[in-house]
């Protein structure tokens, strides 16, 4: 038979029970929908948090104090070995390193006249801003030097409105944890990042914050460094420098690249798993599938007879009926697709901040996830009809 | 029992319009046993459709035991359906996944009748004709003669006033047919009104009052001949 | 029509296309046991979330250092005030009417050397109090001794994990350990516990908080837990507490107190919005089932159109026909929903005995809802095939014709 006359057998037999048909794409689609917009929603809810996380850029590599990360909160811990600004410092003469910032955050009072807000401190120094590619908006960042600082602070875009309004802060003193400080520079607006504000925020010299904090050791230390190395071979260099100097290795280096790498892969993880929550109306669909094919195969058993009587191989029926599921199948996935592009348009709509990226790739493989359930649910009802007795199924009515 | 003025009927095939019935006008006493014969089309299963309540008429009235039956919408002549009239038909329509005695039981078990009732109008019913041995089959494996034996005491369970035969024979061979007329003969004796739509002038000829169609009018009507007798069945 | 013979009537035509009504059934419990599987590990999970935090008890406040202006958003959890909160704080926080327990805590990540081994360990400084408020018993041996905030002492309590670590088959109780270049014996051995508040409580070693100042060289707490007098409300304790701090922080407000409720209520609120989510994703399932049963309807209307002419000729009012069609639909949901939920359950009960701490949670409002979701899905989407039954003419149905 040839494939066009085979085609217009299956799509008559279809379309002679269109209701029918109709309510097994739409099954397949709704599945195949749920699966691609579930997917979809996941990819990009994963891009958006690694662009969140990039934002940093890719080359840098975060020293933490304790060896025992105790669900992230290592680092705000006392310690008997705490990391230190001189440990910092020794890290400078390392090869490719570019920047390296000593980081102590704690909260306290901010005051200007009679106004007060009481806002995250963030000790740094001059690299930090560069480091953490945040920007300048009004005067400068901390200075680089060496030795004892100058009690300068850098205000955030928030903190700065609350405190100044419009009036300008560059020069003027403010009180931080009671100590007078002089408002060198202003930040431009970063937004919220994860729910942590990074307007709300004071940066201050580091030795001034430690004092401030009654606090012997850094909570972290960044250290960005140029291009031609791997982030391994870079943290290597650092974990040497660092054991050097402590005997043991009671510190916990984390490179951007490993960070993003792992949360890349769970966020991918988790989208897969939805996807597979959505996959169980799939598999519905394709009980559907298999049902309406053997209820058809038992409607024109007598069809059957007739075909193979007029020459029809097995082969044929097989293909026949394994092109109808076919056929049914991939309809539901366009279909699906389709429904998915509509609920995708109306939730861009409806949460505009919603980050959503169509990939064809994943277009392609849902209209192939469908062709397989359309393949794997047909075989059986396919084969079951190819396998009657010609002279059994024409005496069939 | 049955009076019928001036029914009209008419339906569209295709682009066509044909009429079944034509100002048919027939009056029908208790207990009589009417043949009705004519050619294909001629209107008679139209009629017969007509006074069962299953079909409605364009135009015309319709008393059945003294009631207009044309008032009645589909709840209404359903209900009259299952209260006064027995149907007989060619295919016999059983149910084939139940058994006889339940294919029998199926009027009772529509007018929610409780199982305990249920069981002596069927016990009876089964004995009086003869199907005790067969009770518990299924449809398949029942002769046709006996099936639609089981057909017929599905007909007259609710002892109907009115019983209507669309071919009872068509599906038979001559001796089963025989027997079935015989049966439904039997049933009329004992005061039930039958009509019989055939196309066998032999079944036709053995009723008391024969009527032919054509064209969707009663084109002969030999008349009544036996007068009703009030038996059980003419009174309800 | 009877109900029980509705009912006989319909297993006879469920129990004739056998393959057709399985895979309904199988359609209808798939989605019912995955809403079911789905929320009760969203639940379960919940549960043990809550459970695991709320040891912390009700009555119990937190208190760190430091605090900011911006309501909602992360506390600040750094533990870093531009002022301590000293000792001197807590025992002066202790005398307030409205508090029953305090017990400060110092914590940090301590070299900890027994013979030739050394281990890095959560170090706990704290007071015997602690125990109480985080409801910590000892396997051997006894807790922190009763002693004054101040005073500093040798003695030392083990975790069970941080036990196994530093004496492996040894004794250990009444055995020295050096923590930094403090010497301390071991006096009692922490109940084998799992994690709760973020610490694994089995890698840690308490020690007194004087001891702990002395070690890590620090005067402030990371945080003190406050346990409130049962005769006065937790918000009286918390304005008290704050009075207070401020009054000895020479009037500023420089302390965040944290209730459980505030703690939890958020965790709370985002495990069942996700338990929902998931449950909603696997309701979906239902949705296609619902479908399936439509198109299985529509086909044994078709299928059984003499059938209908036959029963409408018998006196079945449309209604009837409808009804009949429509509990055919209705049993195989019910049927099918109830094979989900024993199967979704049994999932569960197995997952619970291989992962005991996995709460078993049969939640009844999801067993409710999957319920009324399939019995509403089968109605909704059998009823314009039954609509179709209910509305054919009785003369046409005999012949077999739909219309």
């Amino acid at each position: 038979m040839r494939l066009l006359d085979s085609t217009r057998l299956v799509s008559r037999a279809l379309l002679t029970a269109r209701l029918r048909s109709f309510l097994t794409i739409l099954g397949i689609a709704v599945g195949i929908a749920a699966v691609s917009l579930l997917t979809t929603i996941g990819a990009g809810l994963q891009l958006y948090v690694l662009e969140n996380f990039s934002q940093f850029g890719s080359r840098i590599i975060a020293v933490n104090p304790g060896k025992t990360q105790t669900s992230g909160i290592g680092a705000l811990l006392s310690s008997t070995r705490p990391l230190s600004v001189e440990d910092a410092q020794s890290l400078r003469p390392l090869p490719f390193v570019e920047l390296v910032v000593p980081v102590v955050q704690g909260s306290g009072a901010i005051e200007f006249g009679r106004r007060v807000r009481h806002t995250d401190i963030i000790g740094g120094n001059g690299e930090m801003a560069a480091a953490w590619r945040f920007e300048v908006a009004q005067g400068r960042f901390l200075p680089v030097i060496s030795g004892n600082s100058q009690p300068f602070a850098v205000l955030g875009s928030k903190v700065k409105q609350e405190l100044f309004g419009e009036a300008s802060a560059l020069g003027r003193f403010i009180r931080v944890g009671g100590e007078r400080y002089r408002v060198i520079g202003v930040m431009a607006a970063k937004g919220q990042m994860l729910g942590f504000d990074l307007d709300d925020i004071v940066y201050i010299p580091i030795d001034r914050a430690l004092a401030l904090f009654n606090r012997s050791g850094l909570m972290e230390i960044d250290i960005t460094y140029r291009a031609g190395t791997s982030a391994q071979q870079m943290a290597e260099r650092i974990r040497q420098r660092l054991i050097q100097r402590h005997t043991v290795e009671d510190f916990t280096i984390t490179t951007q690249d490993e960070m993003l790498s792992s949360l890349d892969r769970i966020l991918g993880l988790l989208t897969v798993a939805i996807g597979a929550l959505g996959g169980i109306s799939l598999l519905v669909g394709a009980i559907g599938i298999v049902t309406i094919m053997v209820t058809t195969v038992q409607e024109r058993t007598a069809e059957i007879g007739l075909l193979r009587a007029l020459g029809a191989t097995r082969r044929q029926i097989l293909l026949l009926f394994l092109g109808e599921a076919l056929l049914l199948a991939i309809a539901g996935g366009l279909f699906g697709l389709l429904l998915m592009s509509v609920l995708l348009g109306v939730l861009a709509i409806a949460v505009p901040s919603l980050p959503i990226s169509l990939s064809p790739f994943y277009l392609l493989l849902a209209l192939a996830l469908a062709a397989l359930v359309g393949l794997l649910a047909g075989v059986s009802p396919a084969w079951r009809a190819a396998s009657l007795n010609p002279v059994d199924a024409l005496q069939q009515e | 029992m049955i009076r019928l003025q001036a029914l009209c009927k008419a339906y569209a095939l295709g682009d066509e319009t044909v009429t079944a019935l034509d100002e048919v006008s027939l009056d029908i006493g208790a207990g009589e046993y009417l043949s009705v014969m004519g050619p294909s089309g001629s209107g008679k299963s139209t009629l017969l459709n007509m006074i069962g309540l299953l079909d409605t008429p364009d135009t015309g009235r319709y008393q059945l035991c003294g009631h207009d039956m044309t008032i009645l919408n589909e709840e209404g002549r359903a209900a009259e359906r299952n209260r006064r009239i027995g149907f007989v038909f060619q295919a016999y329509h059983l149910i084939d996944r139940l058994s006889a005695r339940e294919n029998i039981e199926l009027p009772l078990v529509l007018a929610g009748m409780a199982p305990a009732e249920r069981r002596p109008l069927v016990d009876e019913v089964i004995e009086r004709l003869g199907l005790l041995d067969r009770a518990g089959h299924l449809p398949r494996q029942l002769s046709g003669g006996q099936r639609q034996r089981v057909a017929i005491a599905r007909a007259v369970i609710r002892k109907p006033a009115l019983l209507l035969a669309d071919e009872p024979t068509g599906n038979l061979d001559s001796h089963s047919g025989a027997e079935v007329i015989k049966l439904l003969e039997e049933l009329n004796s004992q005061g039930i009104t039958l009509l019989v739509v055939t196309h066998d002038p032999a079944i036709g000829q053995r009723a008391g009052r024969r009527l032919r169609m054509e064209d969707g009018r009663v084109t002969e009507d030999s008349g009544a001949v036996n007068t009703p007798r009030e038996t059980g069945y003419a009174r309800r | 029509m009877r109900a029980a013979d509705l009912l006989q009537f319909n297993l006879r035509l469920l129990l004739r296309q056998r393959f057709r009504t399985l895979m309904s059934l199988l359609a209808m419990a798939v989605g019912v046991a995955a809403v079911l599987l789905l929320t009760g590990l969203g639940e379960g999970a919940r549960q043990f979330v809550l459970n695991e935090f709320s040891l912390l008890g009700n009555d119990v406040l937190i208190m760190l250092p430091g605090r900011k202006e911006t309501t909602g958003g992360i506390p600040p959890l750094t533990g870093e005030g531009t002022r301590d909160i000293t000792l001197d704080d807590v025992q002066a926080l202790g005398q307030l009417p409205s508090v029953r327990r305090i017990a400060p805590l110092i914590v940090g990540n301590a070299q900890t050397h027994v013979g030739g081994r050394s281990r890095e360990l959560l170090t706990l400084g704290t007071s015997a109090l602690f125990f109480d408020l985080r409801d910590l018993g000892v396997r051997q041996g006894r807790m922190l001794p009763d002693i004054p905030l101040d005073r500093a002492a040798s003695v030392c309590v083990l975790g069970a994990g941080a036990r196994q670590e530093l004496f492996a088959q040894q004794p250990a109780l009444g055995q020295w350990l050096r923590i930094g270049d403090r010497r301390f014996r071991v006096i009692g051995i922490l109940d084998d516990r799992g994690e709760s508040l973020g610490m694994d409580m089995r890698n840690t070693i308490l020690i007194p908080v004087a001891s702990a100042q002395q070690i890590f060289n620090t005067r402030g707490m990371f945080r003190v837990f406050v346990q409130h007098q049962p005769g006065s409300s937790l918000e009286r304790a918390r304005q008290d507490i704050l009075a207070l701090m401020q009054e000895r922080h020479g009037g500023e407000k420089d302390v965040t107190l944290i209730t459980q409720d505030a703690l939890l209520g958020a965790f709370d609120d985002v495990l069942r919005l996700l338990t929902l989510g998931v449950a909603a994703i696997a309701a979906i399932s239902l949705l296609v089932a619902g479908i399936l049963i439509m198109n299985i309807t529509l086909i044994s209307v078709s299928q059984r159109t003499r059938e209908i002419g036959l029963l409408k000729a018998l006196g079945a009012s449309a209604n009837t026909v409808r009804i009949l069609f429509i509990s055919e639909a209705l049993q195989l949901a019910l049927l099918g929903s109830l094979l989900g939920a024993i199967t979704g359950y049994s999932l569960l009960a197995l997952g619970h005995w291989f992962f005991p701490l996995l709460p078993f949670v049969v939640s009844s409002w999801a067993l409710g809802a999957a319920w009324a979701i399939a019995i509403l899905t089968a109605t909704l989407f059998a009823w314009l095939p039954a609509s179709r039954a209910a509305a054919m003419a009785p003369v046409l149905a005999l012949h077999g014709q739909a219309r």
